[in-house]
């Protein structure tokens, strides 16, 4: 009697961690659907959205605060739909004002700044929260950034590979 | 954090003997600058570096102790508290002809350039006290000394000892500034527990510019660690190319993550999530995957779309999803990529034909 086990994962990796929390509020975002209008072009727009929303989510909880750029994206994820109601955005405020303390909010040097000085703007605008940092922890951050970007784009396409025909 | 422990085991081009003899030289020397901060001045001849050596005694014994290679230390002994004469009879410098030739290339402190001129020289320069390092440049120029440390230990202080009150106080304010600056990029250095700048021939050595060389240094690390990650970049020379491609890659997987949550949008309708099955699946295969293998970009979202059996709304389709996206303009430029991708990719023909039929359609 040969028992296959299966080679078991990380259960605290990162790509376990985006992925079951992806699945998570993947199945959310399927179960409030009405099967009328599903496949509708407006429809499947907004549930795009949606998921996107989702998936940068989830990788940015799975990343928790130890990043910059997490700690930025939450932010932004958390300001975004909330402008809205008027209730929240005091807590919002007051929640930026502090996470804007807990930045490190370095300049940039003047000698690294005149050598990369487009791209690394343009970097800055790629990752989150990328502006407030100096080219140091930009590039780190862009280390980490890519991985989980990688990641995330492995899990996504799993998924996705999973459920086409 | 995985990412800072894997690239400081593969970040360095040098060999680790050779990074374990300049972190123990280094080490040595900032071990000394600060024995020097630390001294009372006054005590007999031998004995007050000897005392000196006492006072961060573990420390500077692990220091110098941990990263050696065989040929660095004779005996073994890393006592926590070591007695003087134990400490005296292990401590050898390492005299083999890397080293020597290594010493010659990097002459530390270049305000004198006389530093090969001196190699076996054992007189103090009375002359070069404008930096604390140029200090240890008699004491490691020593190649062919094969006696004991005594007298090379004895001579530091000698030196000491005769610089005047104002020289010392200069040393010491250029010897903690470069220290500080070392100790707070000594976090970000792999496997060494100070930074250390080392400077060439001809170059400035004043506080500053050692702390811009150490800040650029890193810098240069974190690039190469970057061009490590990102695929195809390694054989690119610059730096501002490097930062291009980095650029692109990032772009490449944001773009990649807005087609996949598409695709997904796009697959959903049909099936219902059974988590544990995913799960099992997932598992099974994602630890086949590795990173490398995610370079090849994914398929259209139209191919799902054309398995749903929706001939018509395609078109509106891709104007809902080309609204949100149409204010950058190098997405027009990635919706050809995916099609040359996909065409080279899949390998059944009427897929493919289909798809370039609906492009042209669409642009």
């Amino acid at each position: 009697m040969n028992k296959y086990n299966p080679p078991r994962m990380n259960p605290s990796s990162l790509r376990s961690r985006f992925a079951t929390r992806f699945l998570r509020s993947l199945s959310k975002i399927n179960a409030k659907k009405p099967t009328a209008s599903s496949s509708s072009p407006t429809e499947i727009f907004r549930r795009y959205r949606r998921i996107k929303v989702a998936a940068d989510k989830s990788m940015a909880y799975s990343v928790r605060s130890r990043r910059t750029w997490s700690r930025a994206m939450l932010w932004k994820l958390r300001t975004r739909p909330c402008c809205r109601r008027s209730v929240k955005t005091s807590t919002i405020v007051r929640k930026t004002r502090h996470e804007k303390q807990n930045k490190n909010t370095t300049t940039t040097t003047g000698e690294d700044g005149v050598v990369f000085g487009v791209e690394a703007d343009e970097l800055r605008e790629l990752v989150p929260g990328g502006e407030a940092m100096d080219l140091y922890n930009l590039l780190d951050e862009t280390a980490h950034y890519i991985k989980c970007l990688t990641t995330q784009v492995q899990v996504m396409k799993k998924i996705a590979d999973f459920y086409s025909p | 954090m995985e990412l800072n422990a894997g690239a400081g085991g593969n970040g360095s081009h040098k060999t680790a003997s050779e990074r374990d003899e300049v972190a123990a030289l280094e080490s040595l020397q900032f071990t000394d600058e600060i024995r020097r901060l630390m001294s009372a001045p006054g005590g007999d001849n031998a004995s007050s570096f000897t005392a000196l050596l006492e006072l961060p005694a573990p420390q500077a014994v692990q220091l110098i102790q941990s990263p050696d290679s065989a040929k660095l230390i004779a005996a073994p002994a890393p006592a926590p508290a070591p007695n003087v004469d134990d400490f005296r009879g292990s401590f050898q410098f390492p005299f083999n002809c890397g080293l020597i030739d290594r010493a010659a290339r990097f002459s530390v402190f270049a305000g004198d350039g006389n530093i090969n001129g001196n190699n076996k020289s054992n007189s103090p320069e009375p002359t070069s006290y404008n930096s604390s390092a140029s200090l240890q440049k008699p004491v490691k120029n020593e190649p062919a000394e094969t006696e004991s440390s005594q007298p090379l230990v004895s001579d530091p202080t000698v030196e000491n000892r005769s610089i005047k009150r104002k020289d010392r106080e200069k040393v010491k304010g250029s010897s903690k500034k470069s220290k500080t600056s070392a100790k707070e990029s000594s976090e970000d250095a792999e496997k060494l527990p100070y930074v250390h700048v080392r400077a060439r021939r001809g170059q400035a050595t004043d506080s500053h510019s050692l702390a811009e060389r150490a800040r650029r240094e890193k810098i240069n690390a974190r690039m190469k660690l970057l061009q490590d990650l990102v695929p195809g970049c390694s054989k690119i020379s610059g730096t501002a190319l490097v930062l291009d491609e980095i650029i692109n890659h990032v772009q490449s997987l944001q773009r990649q993550v807005e087609f996949l949550s598409m695709r997904l949008a796009a697959v959903n309708p049909r099936i219902d999530f059974n988590l544990d099955s995913v799960f099992t699946a997932e598992s099974g295969s994602l630890m086949d995957s590795n990173f490398s293998g995610m370079v090849i970009p994914m398929m259209w979202p139209e191919v799902q779309l054309n398995g749903n059996r929706q001939q018509y709304p395609q078109q509106l389709h891709l104007d809902a999803f080309q609204q949100p996206v149409s204010g950058r303009e190098e997405v027009c430029n990635s919706y050809l990529t995916p099609e040359n991708s996909l065409l080279s990719y899949d390998s059944s023909g009427n897929s493919a034909s289909l798809h370039s039929n609906q492009l042209k359609m669409e642009l």
